[in-house]
C-alpha cells in the first residue's frame, strides 16, 4: 500500500519523460507512447484514490525528503486524485476521438509535436492538481500556458494562429496577475509552500497587518485565474481558440484546462487562505456577480452564433459562469456543486466538441448551421452524441448536467436571500437559453436535408464511435450515479480545509 | 400471486424498448411486418395498463439520483387513471395509423417513436415523486417531438420547434419552482392532499405560493392554457392525423396530469385556496374556453378548428380543477377521459377524411356524409359528446363541472363559469356541426351525377366508431367511472389538514 503514495509524483514524471521522448520518435509512435502514458496515469491516479479513500487524510509527499523551506511538496487527498483520474480519462477520450481529424489538420512530420505538447500539458495538469508549492504551481501554469497555445495553433491555419496569439496575451495577463500575487504573498509571509503561507497568513489577518497586500495579492491572484479560465468579461479569447483549433485541441482546452486553474484557485481558497479570510475581502461576491453575468451573457452569444464550433465555446463562457457562482456562494455546499459541475461539464462539453466534428464532417467540413442540416442523418453515432451532450448541458433529468444544477439550487437554500434569489433566477433564465440553442442545433441536425454530402458510417471512424460511446456512457453515469462521486467531493473538500 | 411491481416496470419499459428495437430492425419491405409489431407492443403494453388497473399498490424505486431524491414509480388511483385513458386512446389510434400511413413516408421512425412515447406516458402516469414525473414530462416532449415533425415540410419543422421551446420555456419555468420545493415539502413524493412543510413554510408563505403558481403555469403550457396555448393550434394539425390525434387527445392530458399532482399531490388544495394562484388559474381558464372556441369557430380547416377546440376543451379541465372542490375535480377528472376519447375520434375522422379525400378545408366538406357515411356518423356522435347533449359522455362532465362551480361559492366566478361554458358548448355545436349538416343534406345545387361513396378501410373506421360508443357509454353509465373518481377525490379531500 504505501508504495501508492509515490504515485501523483510518478504520473507527473512519467508524462515528462514521456513528452522529451516524443520529441524524437516518429509521430505514429509517438501517439502510441501518448495513450500508453495516459492509460498509465489513469491507473496511477485509481491507486491515488484508493489509497487516500483508504487514508482517510492528506498525505504530504516530500520530494527528494527534504524538509519544508528548502524542498518542494505533493499534497493530495481525495479530491486531488478524482480530478486527475478525471482528467485524464477525458484527455485520453478526446484524443480517441479526434485522431483520425488530427492526422488532417496537423502536417505528417510534426504529429509528434503535438503528441509532446500533450504530454507537457497532462503533466502540467497534474503538477497544478498535485503541487503544495505556490511558486510550482506558477511554474506549471506557464508550461500548461504555452502548451495550451501549441494544441491551439497545431493546425497553423488562418484564424487558429490569430486565436493563438489572443489566447497568448490574455494568458500572459493572467500569468502576469498570478505572478504579482505571488510576490506580493511572499513578501508579507516569506514561504512558498501552501501550509506554511497558510499559518502566516492566519497570524497576519489575526493581528490586521499587512491588511491591505493581502486583499491586493488574493485580488491579483483570483482575477489572474479568472482570465486564464475565461471568466466573463475576460472570455475574448475563447470563442476563436475553441472555434478554430483542432477538435481534440479544443475539447481538452475546453475540458480541461480552463479547469484546470479553476481548481488551482479552490486549492488556494482553501490551502493558502481559507474562506474566512476570502469571504472578508468580498472576492466570492465579486465572483459571483461575473460568474451570473457569464451564465447570462455566454447563453445569449451563443444563440446568436451561426458556427456550431463557437456556439459550443460560448456555451463554455457560460458553464464557466456557472462554476464561479458556485464559488461565489462562499459555502462548502456550493464549492461541492462547482467541482461536481467541472467534471460534468468536462465530460459533456469534451463529447459536443468532438461530435461537432463527427457533424461538420459529415457536412463536408462546414460549420455553419445552414450546411449541418441533416448532418445527424449522415453520422448517426455523432448525432446520438451531439444529442446526449445537448441534453445534459440543458439539464435535462437523468443527465449529468441535472444532477450540477439540482446541487448549484440546493447550495443556493443555505446562502442569504439576495443571492438565493439571484443565483436562481440566473439559473432558470441560463437554463432556457441553453435549451434554445442546443436544442435548436439539435432539430437543425434531424431535420433532413436537400444537400447531397456523404454519409460517414461507424466502421470508417471507428476510435471516433467509440470515443462517442465511451463519452455517453460517462454522462448516463454521472447522471445516474452521482451520489458516490458527490460523497467523495464532499469527503475531498473536507480534507482540503 | 403476481408481482406488480415488476408489471409496473414493464408498463413503460417495455413499449420504450420496443420502440427502440424497431430502429435497429431493417426496414422491411413488407409493411404488414412493422406493423404487426407494432400492434403486438400496443396490445401487450395495453395488457400490462390493464393487469395494473387491478393492482392494489406497487412501488419501486428504480435508483438514487443524489441524496434524498430518487426516481420512484408508485401506482396510485390518478395515475391509473390516466393509464388507462392513455392504453385505450394509444391502441385504437394505433390501428387506425395503419390504413392512415400508407400515404406517409417513414414509417418505421413513426412508429418507434409511437410505441417510445406510450413507454414514456406510461412512466409519467406511474411516476412516484416530482423529480420522476418532472424527468417523464420532458421525455414526453422529446419523443413526441418527432412526431409532430413527421412529414418535414418546412411548415411542420417550425411548428415542432415552437412546441419544443414552449413546451421547454414551460418546464423550466415548473423546474425553478421544483427547487423551491425541495426546501418547502416534506418530501417530494405524491401524498394526497399535499406534503407542504407547515414549519418550513411560515414567514414565507408568499414565496411558496409564487413557485406554486410558476410550476402550475410552466405545466399548463402543455394544457395549452392562455397566454402560453400559441403553440397547439400550430404544433397538433401538421402531423400525421393519427399522431394529432394521440397528441389532442393525450399527450395535453400530461400536463394536466402535472397540473393534478401539483396542485393536489404537493401543494394540497388548502394552500392554494382563497389565493391568487385559485383567482388566476380561474381567470386564464375561463379566457382560454371562450377564446378557444372563438377562435375555433372563426378557423376555416378542418384539422386546426379541432385543434383550437381542444386549447378550449383543456381549459374546461383546468376550470374544474381550480374550483378546488370534489364536483369540480369529478368533472375534470371525466372530461380528461370524455375529452381524450372524443378528440381522438374527431381527429382520426379528420384524418378519414383527408385520406380519402383530400379535403382539409371545412368548406370543401359538401356531402361528405353522402360519400362517408360511417365515419360521419362516428363524428356526429362524438361531436354531441362535447357539445354536452345528453346521453353522452361530455354531458355528464359539463353537469359536475357546472355543479362544482355553483357550490363553490366563490364570488363571482361560481355564476360566470356554468355562463362562459353554456356560450362556449354554444360555440363548439357551432364549429363542429357545420360538417355533419353540410355533410349529410348538401342542398339542391350539390352534384348528385358524380356522387360516389367511398369505402372506409375496417382499420380507419373501427377505432372511430369504438371511440364514439366509448364516449356514449360514459354518458350513459358513468357509475362506474365517477365511483373511481370518488376514490381519487376522497383521498384528495378528506385525508390531511
Amino acid at each position: 500500500m504505501e508504495i501508492m503514495r509515490n504515485f501523483p509524483c510518478i504520473s507527473i514524471i512519467l508524462c515528462m519523460c514521456s513528452a522529451i521522448v516524443s520529441s524524437a520518435l516518429p509521430g505514429k509512435w509517438a501517439r502510441r507512447l501518448n495513450v500508453t502514458i495516459v492509460l498509465a496515469v489513469i491507473t496511477l491516479s485509481g491507486g491515488t484514490l484508493v489509497y487516500s479513500l483508504a487514508k482517510g487524510y492528506e498525505t504530504v509527499y516530500k520530494m527528494g525528503r527534504f524538509p519544508a523551506p528548502w524542498g518542494n511538496e505533493i499534497r493530495f487527498g481525495v479530491l486531488e486524485a478524482i480530478m486527475a483520474l478525471f482528467f485524464s480519462g477525458i484527455l485520453l477520450l478526446s484524443v480517441l476521438g479526434g485522431s483520425k481529424k488530427l492526422k488532417e489538420d496537423i502536417d505528417n512530420f510534426k504529429e509528434n509535436l503535438y503528441f509532446v505538447l500533450l504530454d507537457l500539458l497532462l503533466s502540467s495538469l497534474l503538477a497544478l492538481i498535485y503541487t503544495n508549492d505556490l511558486f510550482t504551481a506558477y511554474v506549471f501554469v506557464e508550461i500548461c500556458t504555452i502548451a495550451a497555445c501549441g494544441l491551439i495553433m497545431a493546425s497553423e491555419r488562418g484564424r487558429a494562429i490569430e486565436a493563438a496569439t489572443r489566447y497568448m496575451i490574455y494568458a500572459q495577463i493572467g500569468s502576469g496577475l498570478l505572478l504579482f500575487g505571488l510576490c506580493i504573498l511572499y513578501d508579507i509571509t516569506g514561504h512558498l509552500l501552501m501550509s506554511n503561507i497558510k499559518t502566516q497568513v492566519i497570524i497576519l489577518a489575526s493581528s490586521g497587518q499587512y491588511h491591505i497586500p493581502l486583499v491586493i495579492s488574493i485580488v491579483f491572484i483570483g482575477t489572474g485565474l479568472a482570465i486564464k479560465s475565461a471568466l466573463f468579461p475576460f472570455h475574448a479569447w475563447l470563442p476563436d481558440s475553441y472555434g478554430y483549433s483542432p477538435v481534440p485541441s479544443a475539447a481538452i482546452l475546453s475540458s480541461l484546462v480552463s479547469k484546470g486553474y479553476i481548481f488551482l484557485l479552490l486549492k488556494i481558497f482553501y490551502r493558502v487562505f481559507g474562506l474566512n479570510i476570502i469571504q472578508e475581502s468580498h472576492l466570492f461576491n465579486i465572483l459571483l456577480i461575473f460568474g451570473l453575468a457569464g451564465m447570462i451573457f455566454g447563453s445569449v452569444s451563443a444563440i446568436l452564433e451561426q458556427d456550431i464550433r463557437r456556439m459550443i465555446a460560448f456555451s463554455s463562457v457560460a458553464q464557466i459562469g456557472y462554476i464561479y457562482m458556485g464559488f461565489g456562494m462562499g459555502i462548502r455546499s456550493g464549492m461541492v456543486a462547482a467541482v461536481f459541475h467541472i467534471i460534468s461539464h468536462a465530460a459533456s462539453k469534451s463529447l459536443l466538441f468532438i461530435s461537432s466534428a463527427g457533424l461538420t464532417d459529415a457536412s463536408g467540413k462546414n460549420k455553419t448551421f445552414k450546411d449541418l442540416t441533416g448532418a445527424a442523418y449522415r453520422n448517426k453515432i455523432a448525432g446520438a452524441a451531439f444529442t446526449t451532450g445537448a441534453l445534459s448541458m440543458v439539464g435535462v433529468p437523468l443527465f449529468s448536467g441535472f444532477i450540477s444544477k439540482l446541487l448549484f439550487a440546493k447550495a443556493a437554500f443555505e446562502t442569504n436571500a439576495m443571492t438565493m434569489v439571484a443565483t436562481l433566477v440566473c439559473l432558470a433564465i441560463s437554463t432556457i437559453l441553453n435549451a434554445v440553442y442546443f436544442l435548436k442545433t439539435v432539430a437543425r441536425i434531424y431535420t433532413p436535408a436537400t444537400t447531397e454530402y456523404e454519409t460517414i458510417r461507424f466502421k470508417d471512424n471507428i476510435p471516433f464511435g467509440v470515443a462517442c460511446i465511451l463519452f455517453i456512457i460517462l454522462n448516463l453515469i454521472l447522471g445516474l450515479a452521482s451520489d458516490p462521486l458527490v460523497e467523495f467531493i464532499n469527503r475531498g473538500l473536507m480534507m482540503f480545509s | 400471486m403476481i408481482n406488480f411491481n415488476m408489471i409496473l416496470i414493464a408498463s413503460f419499459l417495455f413499449p420504450l424498448l420496443s420502440g427502440v428495437l424497431l430502429f435497429a430492425i431493417k426496414e422491411q419491405a413488407d409493411r404488414k411486418v412493422t406493423f404487426a409489431y407494432t400492434g403486438l407492443s400496443l396490445v401487450i403494453t395495453g395488457v400490462l395498463n390493464m393487469i395494473l388497473l387491478f393492482a392494489d399498490s406497487a412501488e419501486v424505486k428504480l435508483i438514487t439520483l443524489m441524496n434524498g431524491i430518487d426516481i420512484v414509480f408508485r401506482l396510485d388511483t390518478l395515475g391509473k387513471y390516466f393509464m388507462g385513458i392513455v392504453s385505450l386512446v394509444w391502441i385504437l389510434a394505433g390501428f387506425f395509423s395503419y390504413t392512415y400511413m400508407k400515404h406517409e413516408k417513414n414509417e418505421k421512425r413513426y412508429f418507434a417513436y409511437y410505441l417510445i412515447v406510450f413507454g414514456v406516458l406510461n412512466g409519467l402516469g406511474a411516476a412516484g415523486n416530482l423529480i420522476t414525473m418532472y424527468a417523464f414530462y420532458e421525455f414526453m416532449t422529446l419523443s413526441s417531438f418527432p412526431l409532430v415533425l413527421h412529414n418535414q415540410k418546412k411548415e411542420s419543422v417550425m411548428a415542432a420547434l415552437k412546441y419544443l421551446f414552449y413546451s421547454f420555456f414551460g418546464a423550466y419555468m415548473a423546474l425553478f419552482g421544483l427547487f423551491f420545493m425541495c426546501r418547502y415539502c416534506r418530501t417530494l413524493d405524491f401524498i394526497p392532499g399535499g406534503v407542504i412543510d407547515q414549519v418550513a413554510m411560515s414567514g414565507h408563505e408568499t414565496l411558496v405560493l409564487v413557485c406554486i403558481c410558476l410550476m402550475i403555469m410552466g405545466f399548463s403550457v402543455k394544457a395549452g392554457m392562455f397566454p402560453l396555448h400559441a403553440w397547439l393550434p400550430a404544433a397538433h394539425p401538421v402531423a400525421p392525423a393519427p399522431a394529432s390525434a394521440a397528441l389532442s387527445g393525450i399527450i395535453v392530458k400530461g400536463g394536466v396530469l402535472a397540473i393534478l399532482r401539483v396542485i393536489f399531490y404537493i401543494a394540497g388544495p388548502e394552500i392554494i385556496r382563497g389565493t391568487f394562484i385559485q383567482y388566476l388559474l380561474l381567470t386564464l381558464s375561463l379566457v382560454t374556453v371562450f377564446m378557444g372556441s372563438m377562435l375555433a369557430y372563426r378557423e376555416k380547416v378542418l384539422k386546426k378548428r379541432l385543434a383550437y377546440s381542444t386549447v378550449s376543451q383543456l381549459s374546461y379541465i383546468l376550470f374544474g380543477i381550480a374550483l378546488l372542490n370534489p364536483a369540480g375535480l369529478t368533472g375534470s377528472l371525466l372530461h380528461m377521459a370524455a375529452h381524450a376519447f372524443i378528440k381522438c375520434a374527431l381527429f382520426l375522422s379528420a384524418g378519414a377524411i383527408i385520406f380519402n379525400t383530400g379535403c382539409t378545408r371545412v368548406d370543401e366538406l359538401r356531402g361528405i356524409g353522402k360519400k362517408m357515411p360511417g365515419v360521419i356518423w362516428g363524428y356526429t356522435i362524438v361531436s354531441l359528446g362535447l357539445i354536452g347533449i345528453p346521453p353522452t359522455g361530455g354531458f355528464i362532465s359539463k353537469w359536475y363541472l357546472a355543479s362544482g362551480a355553483l357550490s363553490s361559492g366563490i364570488k363571482g366566478f361560481s355564476y360566470a363559469g356554468p355562463i362562459v361554458l353554456l356560450i362556449s358548448a354554444l360555440l363548439t355545436a357551432g364549429y363542429l356541426l357545420p360538417v355533419t349538416i353540410n355533410g349529410f343534406f348538401p342542398g339542391d345545387d350539390y352534384d348528385y351525377e358524380n356522387h360516389k361513396t367511398i369505402k372506409t378501410s375496417f382499420y380507419m373506421i373501427m377505432p372511430i366508431i369504438v371511440l364514439a360508443i366509448l364516449s356514449v357509454l360514459i354518458g350513459m353509465f358513468p357509475n362506474g367511472l365517477t365511483e373511481f373518481i370518488g376514490s381519487i377525490t376522497g383521498e384528495i379531500f378528506n385525508t390531511g389538514f
